[in-house]
């Protein structure tokens, strides 16, 4: 592929320099717009059972998340009972006038109509500029009301959607109370958002879930996947957090770690053999169960022994094209997959990992960079362009020129792209988990797949359906 | 008759905890402007804005390799200073999109801080190779529906000039996609076919799949029809002032239903001069749906839901008035069910006139709620404990607990996905409504565990 084409060349390190001294931010406001603060803090309280997120804003903000978060996901694919998304329907006379009085109403309302165990107030654009405070209201209503009432000021300008996250975890850290005893041997998963929110791989949890079993760890709550205010309250009688997904657990950890002085394990997302390791012993470690913990990791290594050797000898000298934006679900599951497919002796080559995902992410890809992950990284110009650059002819017909350049190219990503080479289509939905050992077979299967089909033709008329 | 338990405008004022069925302003604005071809969006808003202009996107089918909707991603500095500089940066990259307008819609955000998108746009028009066309449409200015008429309002101003002569026996559509049929293109071609079968010209759709030229022609029609009783009534009306577009059917359901349809076509076959056309059509569509319902073996043979199970079956509606208002008399007078409880999303003064006539004159003495939310909804079935629900996939959750045997999701949204069109209008509408209860029925059998019980 000729020069013309690429924007940028380099490693994630050299990215992340230039992304932070702002030289390869997209200038084009119009291009790559992913969810506000409110949305991604509405995703996160929406992990916590019997919780109503009261929406301080005009319906279209709260709308927007119940169809899509709670009856969507929730109800339709995760068993999820339909529960209440109610907004204070913010109008003309209340910009002018303001809402804080009907915002206290709307509260009681709540209380009586939902009976919930939390009502959060999630301040949207009117409000928070019309400088409606919801902090002291959720104080004056609290003391009216059954229910605990808390308040985020999550203004979809306030913040990119990483602050959602990150605040609304800070938030649930009001509802930990001080422990009267200890429960050990137990441990917080934090980070998640799987409960009624269908952001994240359930499957990957239920692995974590059966690891931690096997060497005779407990989990008091995942914070917030499907966790109920009584478990958060109890979040601080555990020995130790660990998180799920090191880009939205770790905010978290670092806070509990701060604040009470809980002990948290700092380790990355366990794809494959390596990291899978690091997590479990990450966590059996300080509770002193380093022996179970290898026991297990000896016993299951086992058990996976013909997909650790396929793998290696797959990728063993391959160039692997990771493409983060269709890796489901995610660009730091993208960069664990470049690490896990350098384990097994691959080059991995990040490719159009966007420059704001970059900027958003910072805090994760400096951790990622100090576990040694530091792959070379390519974004091309299709990046830039106006509009959603996954799906865009631009993008596409650049990925395949790049993987042309490769004699040994091996993709990883989704079967909605076209390259010249095996593709390793990581948004199948049957092949999870991804996390742990389980994954390592399903990860084999899928490259092993990939392997076979590689000479066979791909749908024109899928191709034609997404880029015209 | 009907006591209608309405929510007037005080008393939904005083409503603090809304739990809505309808999305804001700036939603309803992006659903119509999507429906221009050859066009482009710009949200002038924070960047969760923008999803509320994407989601309106597969609703008006369109293309996204041939539309971009572009967003100017507001922050904190646009909040204090102003966004006008950005957005006119944010149009002016968009010149390289080969388009014939650019839609640019305002969010809460920068309508509240003043930003006045419509100078921003007069000032750029020359230096773009596009239309401008701005569209004040936060959020805070009402509901998805408002947001449509506001769209349609600027779009009609703008873009429509006296033509001076009329187009014999023509019509304008009006507002085909405030309808919650998930495939409303169904009705519209339902009805786009019956006018051709008249020899009724469609001037044009306001709007669906709509070239800009239309526009130009739009005010040479010599009636307009309104296709729902949620929103568009404004258009009309401004259509019947300006241009004398006159308005025809607008004292009817909708044509859902035996009854209705024949209504609408004998009212439209006399209007344009069509009347044996108009019988024609009522007398094969109703002997279609009869030979059809007995060919096939419904409502009689075990196999399929049998006609006794229905008769006289308390029922709730829990729609839009688009198509709550003629599933009244289809329900009452061909499936012989009972509506005793009617939840409609919006509450348009027309549209509750004809909805209490209909009640009024079928005898029946339904709770009737309008601007209903899901709690109101929730709160209405359980005190009348109908046995069947005709709604959508939120009272298939909703009604979770109360003991309610049978839901029929005939409305947006749906857990069936459809990718070919199917009209609720008409005759062919009537089979595809009978299709729906059936599969529906059948799916009661489904597993309900839920992994916990909601408390509500």
């Amino acid at each position: 592929m000729d020069g013309s084409r690429i924007a940028f060349k380099g490693t994630l390190q050299q990215l992340l320099e230039k992304v932070e001294t702002g030289e390869m931010i997209p200038k084009m406001q119009a291009s790559h717009a992913p969810m506000c603060k409110f949305m991604t803090a509405f995703l996160v309280l929406n992990g916590i059972r019997h919780c109503v997120p009261l929406v301080h804003a005009p319906t279209g903000c709260a709308l927007l998340m119940s169809e899509w978060a709670r009856r969507s996901a929730c109800c339709e694919r995760r068993g999820v009972p339909l529960e209440p998304v109610p907004c204070t329907t913010f109008d003309e006379s209340d910009v002018i006038y303001g809402g804080e009085g009907k915002l206290l109403e709307a509260v009681q309302e709540a209380d009586k109509k939902y009976h919930p165990d939390l009502i959060v107030i999630l301040s949207c654009c009117t409000a928070g500029i019309i400088g409606d405070d919801v902090e002291m209201i959720a104080q004056e209503a609290e003391k009216l009301v059954n229910s605990r009432v808390l308040a985020i000021k999550s203004e979809g300008f306030g913040g990119d959607f990483r602050s959602g996250y990150e605040d609304a975890f800070k938030l649930i850290m009001e509802l930990m109370e001080p422990p009267k005893k200890k429960q050990e041997k137990t441990i917080n998963i934090l980070g998640a958002r799987v409960g009624p929110t269908a952001t994240e791989i359930s499957e990957d949890l239920k692995e974590i879930e059966r690891l931690l079993g096997e060497v005779g760890i407990k989990i008091n709550a995942e914070i917030a996947g499907g966790c109920t205010v009584e478990e958060i309250r109890r979040a601080r009688e555990v020995e130790l957090n660990a998180s799920w997904c090191y880009d939205w657990g770790q905010k978290l950890g670092d806070l509990m770690k701060d604040r009470f002085g809980m002990p948290y394990s700092r380790t990355g997302l366990p794809y494959g053999l390596k990291a899978t390791e690091e997590w479990l012993l990450g966590v059996a470690r300080p509770l002193g169960m380093e022996k179970e913990a290898l026991e297990v990791i000896k016993r299951e290594t086992k058990k996976v022994l013909p997909e650790l050797d396929c793998l290696e000898r797959t990728l063993k000298g391959k160039t692997v094209i990771v493409e983060p934006t269709t890796v489901f679900n995610g660009p730091i599951r993208g960069l664990a997959m470049a690490r896990m497919v350098e384990e097994f002796g691959a080059h991995p080559i990040v490719i159009n990992i966007h420059p704001y995902t970059i900027k958003e992410r910072v805090p994760s890809i400096k951790y990622l960079l100090e576990t040694g992950l530091n792959p070379e990284v390519i974004l091309t110009k299709g990046v830039f362009r106006l509009g959603s650059y996954s799906e865009m002819w631009q993008t596409e017909e650049e990925l395949e020129k790049v993987v042309q350049g490769y004699d040994n190219a091996i993709y990883f990503g989704s079967s909605d792209r076209y390259p010249p080479c095996p593709v390793v289509n990581l948004g199948l939905v049957s092949r999870f988990p991804r996390y742990g050992f389980k994954g390592i077979q399903n990860i084999a299967r899928l490259v092993e797949t990939a392997l076979k089909d590689t000479s066979r033709p791909r749908s024109k008329l899928f191709k034609e359906m997404i880029y015209g | 008759m009907a006591r209608p338990t309405e929510i007037s405008s005080e008393v939904l004022k005083g409503e603090k905890c809304f739990d809505s069925y309808l999305r804001c302003a700036l939603h309803g604005a992006a659903l119509t402007v999507l429906g221009v071809e050859n066009c482009g969006v710009i949200s002038h808003a924070p960047q969760g804005c923008a999803y509320l202009v994407d989601s309106a996107f597969s609703w008006q089918e369109a293309d996204w390799t041939k539309t971009e909707t572009l967003c100017t991603k507001l922050c904190e500095d646009e909040i204090v200073h102003g966004g006008e500089e950005l957005l006119a940066r944010t149009i002016l990259e968009a010149k390289e999109l080969n388009i014939g307008a650019l839609f640019v819609l305002s969010a809460c955000g920068p309508e509240i801080v003043g930003d006045d998108i419509v100078a921003v746009c007069q000032d750029l028009e020359p230096q773009v190779p596009f239309k401008l066309i701005p569209i004040e449409c936060a959020g805070y200015r009402g509901s998805q529906y408002d947001g449509i008429d506001i769209a349609l309002d600027v779009m009609l101003k703008k873009l429509v000039k006296d033509s001076g002569k009329k187009v014999p026996k023509s019509v304008c559509l009006i507002v085909p996609h405030a309808n919650a049929n998930p495939t409303w293109m169904g009705d519209l071609a339902w009805v786009k076919q019956t006018l051709s079968q008249m020899g009724i010209q469609v001037v044009a759709t306001l709007t669906h799949k709509t070239a800009l030229s239309k526009f130009d022609n739009l005010s040479s029609a010599e009636a307009s029809l309104l296709l729902s009783h949620d929103a568009g009534k404004n258009a009309a009306d401004y259509l019947s002032s300006e241009f004398g577009v006159e308005q025809i059917c607008r004292e009817m359901p909708l044509p859902i239903g035996m009854s209705n349809t024949r209504r609408w076509l004998l009212e439209l076959g006399e209007r344009f001069d069509a009347q044996e056309v108009a019988e024609k059509l009522v007398a094969e569509g109703e002997r279609m749906v009869a030979e059809t319902l007995r060919r096939k073996g419904w409502g009689v043979s075990g196999e399929s839901l049998e006609v006794r199970l229905l008769y006289r079956m308390p029922v709730a509606i829990i729609a839009d008035a688009t198509i709550g208002i003629p599933l009244v008399r289809f329900l009452f007078e061909e499936l012989e069910m009972t509506p005793e409880l009617i939840c409609l999303r919006s509450s348009q003064p027309r549209a509750r006139e004809i909805l209490e006539r209909e009640v009024g004159d079928l005898g029946l003495d339904p709770k009737i709620v309008y601007n209903a939310d899901v709690h109101k909804v929730r709160r209405g079935l359980d005190e009348v404990r109908p046995e069947a629900v005709f709604g959508s996939n939120v009272e298939r959750h909703a009604i979770e607990g109360l003991g309610i045997p049978l839901i029929f999701e005939v409305v947006n949204p749906m857990r069936q996905f459809r990718l070919v069109d199917r009209e609720y209008f008409g005759y062919s509408g009537i089979l595809n409504i009978l299709e729906l209860i059936q599969n529906d029925f059948n799916d009661r059998w489904r597993s309900k565990e839920r992994r916990y019980k909601a408390r509500w």
